[in-house]
């Protein structure tokens, strides 16, 4: 068996060399005795041939016998030639080796670099868009924005009161705005479940509101009074309180107790001398533990008053301002080829205010084949925007989240208001675009589509931040954004937090609404 | 055309023991590999690719020729190998040259030696 291992390992040698030894080197073979001669002499075979093959160019052809040399006879004419130009043999390796590098690189670049040069994407008109910064003398309300929007409760009960707005029924879409209709179930002693038509308060008027407003206070903040360490441990253990009370989740919440502590402790915290750092300070140390996009302490320059609900009259006139700027954050609304409705959507805005102008949007998108809710570049906010618009795309009352409150043990239903009357959407194929930084109220919107097989998800996997905040006053100056409520989804009993909600057809965010147009004109022809 | 033997010098390890084995007597391949490994006591044990490898340079050379096979050997596979004259004048001055290296290396470890043993002086 080894031997006729040798012998191929030998005829795989150059011609030449071949030729000229492999009969000596076979008779060595056949004298060695032993396993492990014959081994390594099968080793030396291979090694030879690599030598041959990579080294010794010039012996590739016939080899010259090379005995006794034979006098030229006399008279007869002896031409010496001039070799011909051969590469040094010893070139051909890394010669061979730098083209090899040289293909990889070739191939590499092709693959990695040039391909994204290439797809320039050439962006549509873009509005302004907003930056909300979160705000901070917001207390007792709720909300599920990027960081902070309050959510007005009305009284400080913990249950969300219900009360009725005045239909805007200048559209012919307008909903029919039920009021004051409790769909849940009777109150039980443990816990109570209430359902909420889109037209409640707990969108209201806080979304985003506050939010502008003490955006534009910290902005304008000037230098203030130096912190010491006595009010740093006030506001460490104010947070404490407020997340160990109200933090959705109890173990994270402990958790995050130590990590604050153990800061305080090790001197990290002395550094932050003005509110604003500190503020940022501890929201660092608080998402480091938790990944909780939700959580914040928040610095105002400007005295927090106790005791108060709902956002000021200043930060409800600034939001007003914002949403009557960004045109309610409606950044693009058209038909696209193939009747196919494009509505493009920055934030889930305030219901009271904005819901004219959405379902002036939705109703100039009536006609359409098709609809796609281009959300990448939204942030989430008012739960009850998001009903409103989700109920346009049913013809019955649907149910699409639950909100679950920890500390109270309560949970909230929201169902869409559907159906909408005049609306010819319920029964058209719906595309939700996503990307990595859609978040909360969007990803709720995205997630109960999702679930309810109501809409192909197209783009990016979203950010993953599902939980609901409600801001609470530590002090004069700081207040703690605390997630006490998250959604649990009644389909998959799960919610998006932390993992984000998947897309069905995956692509990357500048790709999505091509690949949105094209999969919707597929499902026309059908 | 003589070439001065100096100029490949000093010889690779395994072109210098080929050589030598071959200043002895006419050798085959098989019986090199054998008598190198006697010179060297064991410790250079050349395979049949080097060993070839290396008796297809001698030859290019002109310091090796190829008797080709002797009748009435036991392996008719055999071929014997002789050295020549400028195979011989290459070994006798790379003998020389090692021969010279070895002189001085004597020369200075022995001079290093005694600076080695001196009593130190307190």
């Amino acid at each position: 068996m080894l031997r006729h291992l040798y012998r191929c390992a030998l005829r795989l040698h150059p011609r030449g060399f071949r030729r000229r030894f492999g009969d000596e080197m076979l008779s060595i073979f056949d004298h060695e005795q032993g396993r492990l001669a014959a081994f390594r002499l099968l080793l030396d075979g291979l090694v030879s041939l690599t030598r041959q093959w990579a080294l010794r160019q010039e012996f590739w052809g016939e080899l010259p016998p090379n005995q006794a040399l034979q006098p030229t006879p006399i008279g007869v004419p002896s031409f010496s030639t001039i070799d011909p130009f051969r590469p040094r043999s010893a070139a051909v390796v890394p010669g061979a080796l730098l083209s090899i590098a040289l293909f990889c690189a070739t191939c590499f670049a092709i693959r990695y670099s040039w391909i994204h040069v290439l797809h320039v994407h050439i962006p549509e008109v873009q509005f302004e868009r907003s930056k909300w910064v979160p705000p901070s003398s917001d207390v007792g309300t709720s909300s599920r924005e990027d960081s902070v929007s309050p959510i007005t409760k009305g009284q400080s009960s913990p249950t969300i009161s219900i009360t009725s707005h005045s239909p805007l029924a200048q559209q012919p879409v307008a909903p029919a705005v039920a009021t004051g209709q409790a769909r849940g179930t009777p109150v039980s002693k443990k816990s109570r479940v209430e359902s909420m038509a889109p037209s409640q308060t707990m969108p209201a008027t806080s979304t985003a509101i506050a939010k502008s407003l003490i955006g534009a206070e910290q902005r304008s903040a000037a230098a203030d009074a130096p912190l010491d360490a006595a009010e740093r441990e006030q506001v460490i253990q104010g947070a404490i309180r407020n997340l160990r009370r109200y933090y959705i989740d109890p173990a994270i919440s402990q958790t995050m107790a130590q990590s604050l502590t153990k800061h305080a402790e090790n001197g990290d915290d002395d550094e932050a001398t003005d509110g604003e750092t500190f503020a940022k300070l501890l929201t660092m140390q608080l998402r480091a533990v938790s990944h909780d996009r939700h959580l914040s302490v928040i610095y105002n320059q400007s005295a927090i008053p106790e005791g108060v609900t709902g956002p000021t009259p200043e930060a409800i006139a600034r939001y007003r301002q914002e949403m009557e700027r960004t045109n309610c954050t409606l950044e693009k609304v058209e038909t696209l080829p193939h009747n196919v409705g494009y509505l493009k959507l920055n934030s889930f805005p305030d219901l009271q205010l904005c819901q004219p102008k959405i379902a002036a949007a939705m109703a100039s998108l009536n006609d359409a084949d098709a609809i796609i809710f281009d959300l990448r570049d939204n942030h989430g906010g008012s739960p009850g925007m998001v009903a409103f618009v989700a109920s346009y795309l049913f013809d019955h009352p649907t149910h699409l989240d639950d909100f679950y409150n920890r500390s109270e043990n309560s949970t909230l239903q929201s169902w869409t208001l559907s159906p909408i009357q005049g609306s010819k959407l319920a029964d058209k194929p719906v595309l939700v675009l996503t990307s990595a930084e859609t978040f909360s109220g969007a990803e709720e919107f995205a997630y109960d589509l999702k679930m309810l097989k109501r809409a192909i998800l197209v783009g990016e996997r979203t950010a993953g931040g599902a939980h609901m905040v409600r801001h609470r006053r530590i002090n004069e100056h700081f207040s703690i954004g605390v997630p006490d409520t998250r959604p649990i989804n009644p389909v998959s009993r799960s919610n998006w937090e932390g993992t984000g909600v998947t897309p069905d057809v995956s692509v990357r965010a500048p790709e999505a609404l091509r690949t949105a147009e094209s999969l919707a004109e597929k499902l026309l022809q059908k | 055309m003589a070439d001065d033997p100096h100029r490949f010098l000093p010889l690779s390890p395994a072109a210098l023991h080929i050589l030598l084995s071959l200043a002895g007597e006419d050798m085959h391949g098989y019986a090199i590999m054998q008598e190198i490994a006697r010179q060297s006591g064991g410790q250079y044990k050349m395979g049949p690719g080097t060993l070839y490898d290396n008796l297809q340079r001698l030859m290019d050379r002109e310091w090796v020729e190829d008797l080709g096979q002797r009748s009435g050997d036991e392996d008719p596979r055999r071929r014997y190998y002789r050295l020549t004259l400028s195979g011989r004048g290459v070994l006798e001055a790379e003998t020389a040259r090692l021969a010279g290296v070895v002189r001085e290396a004597r020369s200075r470890l022995q001079s290093t030696m005694p600076s080695v043993h001196k009593p130190r002086r307190a």
